[in-house]
């Protein structure tokens, strides 16, 4: 119960975030976070595929209302969510896995998770843009906007990660 | 029932991913009219190339049968033309047999007994006659295959032959590589050199140009060397060129040539003095 409230604590400020100060964030064209995604990411290794692909949903409605992009936020995130546990058995051991645990530097290694979050954020992101310009004529501006903007959430991932197994959110 | 069941617990996540993406995806594309119409771009191009994969596809397993009919197709034509090449390889028989089929020119080797070259009409003997199958009007070549004259009579045993170096001599000569040519004679003063008149003023001669013949003559066939370009000068009225030509056949060192037949001459002969030519020319 403890941890659904953290984590439906870690949806309700990452999309403030996303729609309050992100989406007003005028530093460059290209740069675009989509900090949504991280909730998926950092939901718990043995949460079942089902219930990820609707916190996915949940998480792309939510976003695709703040930013005004018609379902592309919930195609890109549903599409991440239903392919994580393919990422995470690339990445790591599958009996590792299956120990569950929140995805984070701890328990992955630093190392691992990160790669782990820049893969989901870019599968993520990637989605997201090219489905916004459907297009590949703008396939160098799409890839611009990547770079600028995965390390922006990937880092947002790493925090809070950080925050959700740190021994504060534990005491709460 | 069971298994049924047990099938849709299993797959259930597939069939929800699906239907979350259909949905999104629609709701999409009829966001606005822009990803309307790219939506439907990109699924008619999907669709197409779906389509023309399994087109290849079909394609590929096709080819035997196109392959089967290709060879039913050559083997007829193959049949065909061997026809055809049989038909002509027959033809060609039949004119061999029926003797039509000729050598266009014939050769016959000379000695020369007499020949001079310090009058005005010189004259060449050789030692072949009839027996050996020269006629008059042979065309007489040096072994260097120049031109040299051509056979004006000849006995069972020798033949007399119009030397280039009489005054009565008349060829057409053509400078080689041009479709210019002028008339051949000999003014009977050098025995070396011989004159082309009425060359077109277009002709430009340079000295070296080869002359050789046209191929107008009955006697001599077309290409024989004749001699090079010495000089070159305009007629009075500046509408022609005069032009000097050294002989390619050395007329005083002059002991084998080469008689050239032909073999159409006879033929020609007839025609040009048949009945009806002379009626029309009368008539003229």
């Amino acid at each position: 119960m403890h941890r659904k409230l953290t984590y439906l604590l870690l949806f309700a400020v990452l999309w403030l975030v996303q729609a309050f100060l992100l989406n007003n964030l005028t530093l460059s064209i290209y740069f675009h976070p989509l900090i949504g995604i991280v909730f998926v990411l950092l939901l718990p290794l043995e949460t079942p595929r089902g219930v990820l692909l609707l916190a996915g949903l949940a998480s792309g409605l939510a976003d695709d209302w703040a930013l005004g992009s018609a379902g592309v936020d919930v195609m890109a995130t549903v599409f991440t969510a239903f392919f994580r546990p393919v990422l995470l058995g690339m990445l790591f051991d599958k009996e590792n896995i299956r120990e569950g645990g929140i995805p984070s530097p701890e328990r992955l290694g630093a190392g691992g998770f990160l790669r782990y979050l820049l893969l989901g954020v870019t599968l993520h992101h990637l989605l997201f843009f090219l489905l916004e310009s459907l297009s590949w004529t703008h396939l160098g501006h799409t890839l611009l906007r990547l770079a600028a903007s995965v390390p922006a959430t990937a880092a947002a991932g790493w925090i809070a990660a950080r925050l959700l197994t740190s021994k504060l959110t534990v005491k709460l | 029932m069971y298994k049924l069941l047990e099938f849709i617990r299993s797959t259930y996540v597939v069939f929800l991913f699906v239907a979350i993406e259909a949905i999104a995806a629609s709701y999409y594309a009829r966001s606005s009219y822009y990803t309307q119409a790219r939506m439907l771009a990109r699924a008619n191009r999907i669709a197409g190339g779906v389509n023309g994969w399994v087109a290849d596809a079909k394609h590929y397993f096709s080819l035997g049968a196109e392959n089967r009919e290709l060879l039913a197709r050559v083997e007829a034509l193959e049949t065909e033309l061997s026809r055809y090449r049989r038909a002509e390889t027959q033809a060609l028989l039949d004119e061999y047999v029926a003797g039509e089929r000729k050598a266009p020119y014939e050769f016959v080797a000379a000695s020369v007994v007499a020949n001079s070259i310090n009058k005005d009409r010189n004259f060449l003997v050789f030692d072949r006659g009839r027996r050996n199958g020269v006629l008059p009007g042979m065309a007489v070549l040096s072994p260097g295959g120049a031109m040299v004259g051509y056979v004006a009579e000849c006995s069972e045993r020798y033949a007399v032959a119009v030397s280039v170096l009489n005054t009565a001599f008349r060829a057409s000569g053509r400078i080689a590589d041009t479709d210019y040519f002028g008339s051949i004679s000999w003014d009977g003063t050098d025995p070396q050199r011989v004159t082309m008149v009425e060359l077109s003023k277009y002709a430009s001669p340079r000295p070296g140009d080869e002359v050789v013949t046209t191929g107008f003559s009955l006697y001599f066939p077309s290409d024989i060397l004749i001699g090079t370009v010495e000089s070159s000068e305009m007629n009075e009225g500046r509408t022609a060129y005069t032009v000097t030509v050294r002989l390619a056949a050395d007329f005083s060192a002059l002991s084998n040539v080469i008689l050239v037949r032909n073999t159409d001459l006879g033929e020609v002969r007839g025609l040009e003095q048949s009945d009806k030519v002379k009626e029309v020319l009368r008539r003229r």
